[in-house]
């Protein structure tokens, strides 16, 4: 064995506020040149592992913590977390929150900057990682006109900028697109080429397969079982769903079809949702060119396509909420324009707690709906399994529950179009199955899109796939 | 809605450098709101042509629809302060007049203020305010507020949609409410976000005691020399005015 990387010892953690401990008796030595990956469902813990070897625990994160960390010879409890900086890189889950300047090549200096390097040097750095993830285009732009593959990229190249020993990335592609996710695969090849040492913590595992050399998969806290790369990717479906993991393979590639809608199961539709014109353009750039589409009705729709090829424009203009927009749709020979799009459809967003208002779970499910519903609105709650939340806080539940309280709103108000944002990115094996059973579920009463990358899902749930490319379906 | 508070790098146009910026502020603030030497006729001038300088500043940096919007606006008010105020009696005096003396002073401020929010980097604020020796302390705090702010506008945004959806509206059912409903997922993402902003900044060394470098050139340019010159005119005419030179 070559040198110790990193060592947890004996680490038993509770968070502040927690109840019980996120982590039991960890025990973890990682070494030099070494990548390893993290697995397990949600809550198992190996976000956790994460935090205490980037130094978030115990600095920015607190609670009880027993047991020893170290990263190459350095007491993580002992070195104030600015310091651990240079040897640890860190790369987080949300390309939305991970940003601290607002253009990119400021952005990827930022650490060297903390650093206090001197400028040539950083300019070196910078020019340096930028070369070898091969993203100059990138630099000198807004951060806020890039898509969540191009900021995770970004992210990437300011951690690789401080030229650290090891990098943690704590679940980096549950935004992205299967491009992004292969060439964030090829730097990370190339990270491990040149010797780093790297910690991923993942639920997607396909993307991982010929990079990781050992497995360490975890619940409850505790790990109970490593694998050596090359025996955890020979395993087969059933026995990784068994263990609430996500498969390494997909059965059938989704996203290589050609641009427009197949169907993907048996499925039988009375009628059709005929949508009409549907164009739209941000200033010159056009985004949206669809000129007639039928969606079967009461289908579960995926639509599939790349980061930026016009997918959540097509369905904010079907829920009527891209301002401007002039096409139309008919449901059953009636013609709604956009106003009247609003009044039928909702979207869960990927982000769901934009969405929830009120206090109480019932009360937000009755918000748009008259008092006398009430009763209606117990049976939806119940059909959906959260009746006994109806007095909690709805902002107090785990992210699934919420989109269920999001999606009986929708359910109550009778709204017979449902389109939902990436519903499970970052839901484990478990989540994403309850999920899938959902979204079929509903499909009786109304029709449903999901904009998606998740191949598992569009195999378990969806009947059609839409797919988009460049805004255009032909 | 984002381009209130940050730059548009990919797109700038005439790029002055922050302390000239505030300096033409401050300038502002002390002649046009103060009302510094309104009683020397050529600093009166001078002063209405200062206060034409931010709205000429929004063209450099090509944003010409708030350069028209406050143009039309700056030069209604200002025409009716000279020509309409003084014809006025009793109520419409004291009304209009009111108005008029309000934001005929506030206006170049504000305008100023935007340009000058619209057109500056967080790392070009960052370097000038380490150039006049500004402490890390009161800069890094103002940095994360330069940075926060669009992200607040963004969540805003998105909850703006979701209350669409629900049809939650004014003259609607819940119209008292708005406010609330608003608020509260607005509060839970901005601390979702800001901490988990906050992890990640500390993650890149943030806040270490060695003393923190900047890639960003900043300094003056023969624009900035133009532009501090005239500044610099209104102050020498305020002091000849009042040494009884010019009137």
């Amino acid at each position: 064995m070559s040198t110790i990387a990193a060592e947890i010892k004996n680490v038993r953690f509770r968070y502040q506020n927690g109840e019980e401990n996120v982590l039991n008796d960890v025990d973890l030595t990682i070494s030099t040149g070494e990548c390893v990956l993290l697995c397990g469902g949600s809550g198992c813990g190996k976000t956790t592992v994460t935090r205490l070897l980037n130094g978030l625990i115990p600095h920015y994160y607190e609670g009880e913590l027993c047991g020893k960390t170290t990263v190459f010879g350095k007491s993580i409890g002992d070195t104030p977390i600015e310091d651990i900086a240079g040897t640890v890189g860190s790369v987080f889950q949300n390309p939305r929150s991970q940003f601290f300047c607002v253009d990119t090549t400021t952005e990827i200096a930022f650490g060297c900057e903390n650093m206090g390097l001197p400028e040539c040097e950083i300019h070196k750095r910078v020019k340096k990682a930028v070369a070898q993830m091969q993203i100059n285009d990138l630099l000198d732009r807004s951060i806020f006109k890039l898509s969540g593959g191009e900021k995770q990229k970004i992210a990437c190249a300011g951690a690789a900028a401080m030229q650290p020993e090891i990098f943690v990335l704590d679940e980096p592609t549950s935004n992205l697109d299967v491009d992004s996710i292969e060439q964030l695969k090829n730097i990370l090849r190339l990270w491990k080429n040149s010797g780093k040492t790297i910690v991923i913590a993942e639920h997607r595992l396909e993307w991982l397969s010929s990079l990781c050399d050992r497995v360490i998969f975890m619940e409850n806290g505790q790990i109970i079982k490593e694998y050596d790369g090359n025996t955890f990717f020979s395993l087969d479906t059933k026995c990784l769903n068994q263990m609430g993991l996500r498969t390494c393979k997909s059965q059938k590639n989704y996203f290589d079809d050609k641009p427009g809608i197949h169907a993907v199961k048996k499925f039988r539709s009375d009628s059709n949702i005929s949508l009409h014109d549907f164009n739209y353009s941000y200033g010159k750039h056009s985004a949206l060119k669809i000129s007639s589409l039928g969606l079967p009705k009461n289908s579960v729709t995926a639509v599939t396509g790349h980061n930026g090829a016009g997918k959540s424009t097509f369905v904010k203009c079907l829920c009527g909420l891209q301002r401007g927009f002039k096409g139309k749709v008919i449901i059953d020979g009636i013609s709604y324009n956009s106003g009247k799009m609003r009044k039928i459809s909702y979207m869960v967003m990927q982000d769901v707690n934009h969405q929830l208002f009120a206090e109480t779970v019932l009360e937000e499910v009755m918000l748009g709906a008259d008092e006398s519903d009430e009763e209606n609105a117990l049976v939806i709650l119940k059909r959906l399994g959260i009746e006994q939340y109806k007095n909690r806080h709805p902002m107090s539940l785990s992210g699934g529950q919420k989109q269920r309280v999001a999606i009986a709103s929708a359910l109550l108000a009778k709204k017979s179009l449902l389109v939902f944002d990436e519903p499970t990115s970052g839901l484990d094996f478990t989540g994403m199955e309850s999920t899938a059973e959902l979204l079929s579920s509903i499909s009786d009463e109304c029709t449903v899109l999901v904009v998606t990358h998740d191949s598992e899902l569009i195999e378990r749930c969806c009947t059609h796939i839409l797919h988009i490319e460049n805004g255009k379906i032909s | 809605m984002t381009g209130l508070f940050t730059a548009d790098i990919e797109n700038r146009g005439l790029i002055l450098d922050p302390r000239t910026k505030l300096s033409v502020m401050i300038t502002l603030v002390i002649f046009a709101l103060g009302g510094t030497g309104s009683e020397i006729k050529t600093v009166r001038y001078a002063v209405i042509a200062l206060s034409v300088l931010p709205i000429i500043l929004l063209l450099t940096s090509q944003q010409y629809k708030k350069a028209l919007f406050f143009g039309i606006i700056y030069v209604t008010l200002k025409s009716a302060e000279i020509f309409l105020v003084p014809t006025l009696t009793g109520a419409a005096l004291s009304v209009i007049g009111l108005c008029c003396l309000i934001f005929v002073r506030l206006m170049p401020g504000l305008i100023m203020g935007a340009y000058t929010l619209s057109s500056t980097t967080v790392s070009e604020f960052i370097a000038s305010m380490h150039r006049m020796h500004i402490p890390q302390q009161i800069t890094i705090p103002m940095s994360v507020m330069f940075r926060f702010f669009p992200t607040v506008l963004e969540e805003f945004s998105a909850i703006n949609t979701a209350m669409k959806m629900r049809d939650i509206r004014l003259g609607g059912k819940h119209a008292g409410k708005l406010f609330e409903y608003r608020l509260i997922p607005l509060m839970v993402c901005s601390v979702n976000i800001g901490s988990e902003l906050s992890a990640a900044a500390l993650t890149r060394g943030l806040g270490t005691s060695t003393r923190r470098t900047n890639i960003c050139r900043i300094g003056f340019h023969i624009q900035d020399v133009v532009i501090l010159l005239s500044v610099f005119i209104v102050y020498i005419l305020w002091v000849l005015g009042k040494v009884g030179l010019v009137i």
